[in-house]
């Protein structure tokens, strides 16, 4: 029996010769499950869709299609309603995120400061979250609903006057109907992670700012905000990758439409592949919005990292 | 750390590369298939059945693959009968409503994966199985005396490449419907006059829109192509390009815009589908529209609506073409290329198809495709104390006598409808004008052809 080595920073290794064949099969051996498992269920689907983005598959030319290069990403690069549905999805995300911060980072401050009764408010802020988005998007559908919508009924009381605004045709109160779901569902998220990150946050500073006399707004700008910095990023990066594939709420809402009006990422995905059966196409625009997905993920999650060090 | 970083991206890079590199030697090792041949134009010579085989098969199991869901089973309840008279059995293997029924068609066509015998079919969806070689040519199963009772424009509807290919179980077509509790109107005879008339119909005060139609989807795009065929239009020439924007098509779309500007529609009429339309016909929210047969016990049903025996039933308007409207589908049973009881299927088909299901079918309201059992079925609402009762039925034998009319025959309709219906919605919001609209969709629709193989 071989004492454990020391590693140059100290923990201990297993006594085994690193250049031994048994000591670089063994964590091969080990990881070769979880490697088969991904390479099944994420690497084999992923190279098959790249595969059809490079033909003409189609539904119903499934076993007569061919490659055809970049066809699909040159047709995808000249439509303009790709174009249209990722910028909208771009400002969709930034809005969406940026309110349901600006509001959850107000009602979880207001709620760190309650000393009785938080337990209760929590769970009742939480219930949003526990509706399936489908359901928030009936919900919605109906509460902006010109003819019998909550909000036309409302501003008929209130005017004494017949109201129906069709809130989900016209430009832009379709995108705002969408947003105010989107934010309703999902701001609870924002509140319980900057709570906890307010919560957790240590006394001594604030109290040391009490003494040199630092006004509430000073306390909270000067530590507060820096020091739950690596929760904003994580509360927001998750987000903001929910939000880049948002599709349920708008897909009852709205469905992209009319006209395009409200076409994000994904619903016009659903459009190409699935309504209009180009398969090859809509795995060409998946493709497109996985890569834009991946490099805003990287940035985001190298800010997160940044903050952590900068926290710390 | 900065070591570890380095090696992470090492081996990202490398596993990079060899993902790359796989890609490209799959993309590349397929080889290229030889490019979809154009199928031959609907009007190929229709097929004429041969002698129907004799033997029938007995103790086999027939699997099925069909709608459900409503009216749709009570003309199961006859398989009974048949399993007991042949000895024979039928198991669904799949049942589920229209959409969910075509979408396990389509993908277990392109898969490979049938291992049913029967499958419910459609007039606009089956052009799809065809295509995708899942259809086994019925002419050889069905003999011409057979196929006698059958009203003959709904036959003639699946027959394309020379082929028969769905046998019809019923049919619905579209109709007028117009309230009578609102003025001295009537049917109106001709698109115009539906115009004119939605327009005064149209009364803001009492919460009345003149019209309205179901505003997405292959519904609207459906109603466009009535009105636009009423109006001499065609969909295509004979070289199979949209000829979607000639003037037909622009004063068909020109007069959904025009309605929808004088709010002579709901505001949210681009959101509407079947049931919407209805219901707000239902509601009394609206004082003409075009919508099908089926609903009709619905309207009549004063627990369920405000407008029972309160409106009346009309052929469809003609265009500038001299032409009625009628958008019609019919349902239908198939056999499927791979089915291993191709006798036992076509004989489960001949019983649900009979004089039997007909009036099984007839009895809920449903329209049946046998002139025999309309017969029938006429005869005995002549009884009925509401005369609209006969006139509906009437109508109906007569629209599809002389009306019915399915969107072309190819497995192109859907997602070509898919590609025109935003931009339908685009010309009835404004947002484009009729002519540039159906400039962009005929250049859209062009495309789709190409790829096709067209």
């Amino acid at each position: 029996m071989t004492a454990p080595a020391l590693t140059n920073n100290g923990a201990t290794a297993r006594a085994r010769p690193r250049g031994s064949a048994d000591g670089r099969l063994m964590p091969v051996l080990l990881l070769l499950p979880g490697i088969i498992v991904l390479v099944a269920v994420i690497g084999f689907p992923m190279l098959y869709s790249l595969y059809l983005s490079l033909t003409n598959f189609t539904l119903t030319t499934a076993r007569n299609f061919h490659f055809v290069g970049l066809e699909q990403y040159i047709t995808l690069a000249q439509d303009p309603i790709f174009w249209q549905a990722f910028g909208r999805t771009v400002l969709f995300m930034t809005l969406a995120v940026n309110i349901e911060f600006a509001i959850g980072l107000v009602i979880a401050q207001m709620m760190a400061k309650a000393i009785r009764g938080r337990g209760g408010l929590r769970t009742i802020l939480m219930m949003p979250m526990m509706f399936a988005p489908i359901l928030v998007g009936f919900m919605f559908k109906w509460v902006f609903n010109a003819e019998v919508g909550l909000v036309n009924s409302f501003l008929s009381t209130i005017t004494g006057q017949i109201v129906t605004i069709p809130w989900l045709i016209q430009v832009p109160l379709g995108f705002i109907s969408l947003l105010v779901a989107e934010i309703w569902m999902s701001t609870p998220f924002m509140v319980i992670i900057l709570e906890a990150g307010i919560l957790s946050l240590p006394t001594e500073p604030f109290e040391a700012a009490e003494v040199d006399g630092a006004s509430g707004w000073q306390k909270f700008r000067m530590l507060t905000l820096p020091m739950i910095m690596p929760f904003i990023y994580t509360a927001m990066a998750i987000r903001s990758l929910d939000l880049a594939r948002a599709y349920d709420v708008v897909r009852i809402m709205t469905n992209g439409g009319p006209g395009n009006r409200t076409e994000l990422i994904w619903t016009y995905v659903n459009t190409l592949a699935f309504q209009r059966q180009n398969y090859a196409l809509g795995s060409a625009m998946s493709y497109v919005t996985v890569v834009i997905s991946f490099l805003f993920t990287w940035y985001l999650f190298r800010n997160v990292m940044k903050s952590r060090w900068e926290g710390k | 750390m900065s070591e570890e970083k380095k090696i992470s991206r090492r081996n990202f890079l490398r596993i990079g590369g060899l993902v790359g590199g796989a890609a490209a030697l799959a993309a590349c090792a397929q080889p290229a298939a030889p490019a979809a041949q154009a199928p031959a134009a609907t009007t190929a010579p229709a097929a004429e059945p041969t002698k129907a085989p004799e033997a029938k098969p007995a103790g086999v199991t027939v699997k099925v693959h069909a709608i459900s869901g409503g009216s749709y089973d009570e003309l199961y309840k006859i398989i009974p009968e048949w399993e007991a008279k042949t000895g024979n059995k039928a198991e669904f293997v799949f049942k589920g409503n229209g959409f969910e029924t075509d979408k396990r068609l389509v993908q277990d066509f392109a898969a490979g994966t049938v291992d049913y015998d029967v499958c419910w079919d459609h007039s606009s969806f089956f052009s799809q199985y065809v295509k995708a070689d899942g259809l086994e040519p019925l002419e050889g199963y069905w003999t011409a005396e057979e196929l006698k009772d059958f009203i003959p424009r709904l036959v003639d509807a699946t027959r394309t490449d020379g082929h028969l290919w769905v046998m019809p179980r019923h049919y619905d077509i579209s109709c007028t419907h117009f309230r009578t509790d609102l003025g001295d109107y009537k049917a109106p005879e001709t698109w115009d006059q539906f115009k004119e008339q939605a327009l005064k119909m149209t009364d803001a005060g009492a919460g009345v829109y003149g019209t309205q139609f179901a505003g997405k989807e292959e519904a609207l795009t459906g109603r466009f192509y009535e009105v636009m065929t009423a109006e001499g239009g065609q969909l295509f020439n004979d070289k199979w390009e949209s000829t979607i924007n000639s003037p037909a098509g622009v004063k068909a779309a020109t007069m959904f815009a025009d309605l929808y500007k004088a709010k002579a529609m709901p505001a949210e009429m681009t959101n509407f589908l079947w049931e919407d339309v209805a219901k707000n016909f239902a509601n009394g929210l609206i004082g003409q529209y075009t919508e099908w047969f089926g609903w009709y016990g619905f309207f009549q049903d004063p627990a369920n609506s405000k407008v029972a025996e309160k409106f009346d039933l009309a052929r469809q308007p003609k265009g500038d073409g001299n032409i009625h409207s009628g958008w019609a589908g019919h349902h239908g049973f198939s056999i499927t290329k791979a089915a291993k009881e191709k006798l036992g299927a076509a004989d489960l088909i001949k019983h649900l198809t009979s004089v039997e299901g007909n009036r099984v079918e007839g009895k809920t309201g449903i329209l049946v495709s046998r002139q025999s059992v309309w017969e029938e079925l006429i005869k005995e609402a002549e009884s009925s104390s509401r005369p609209l009762d006969k006139k509906r039925l009437e109508l109906a034998l007569l629209e599809a006598q002389e009306d019915f009319k399915t969107p072309p025959l190819i497995a192109e309709w859907l997602p070509m409808s898919n590609v025109f219906y935003p931009i339908m919605q685009k010309i009835i919001l404004g947002d484009v004008t009729a002519q540039a609209g159906l400039d962009d969709a005929a250049a859209q629709i062009n495309k789709l052809m190409k790829d096709a193989g067209y």
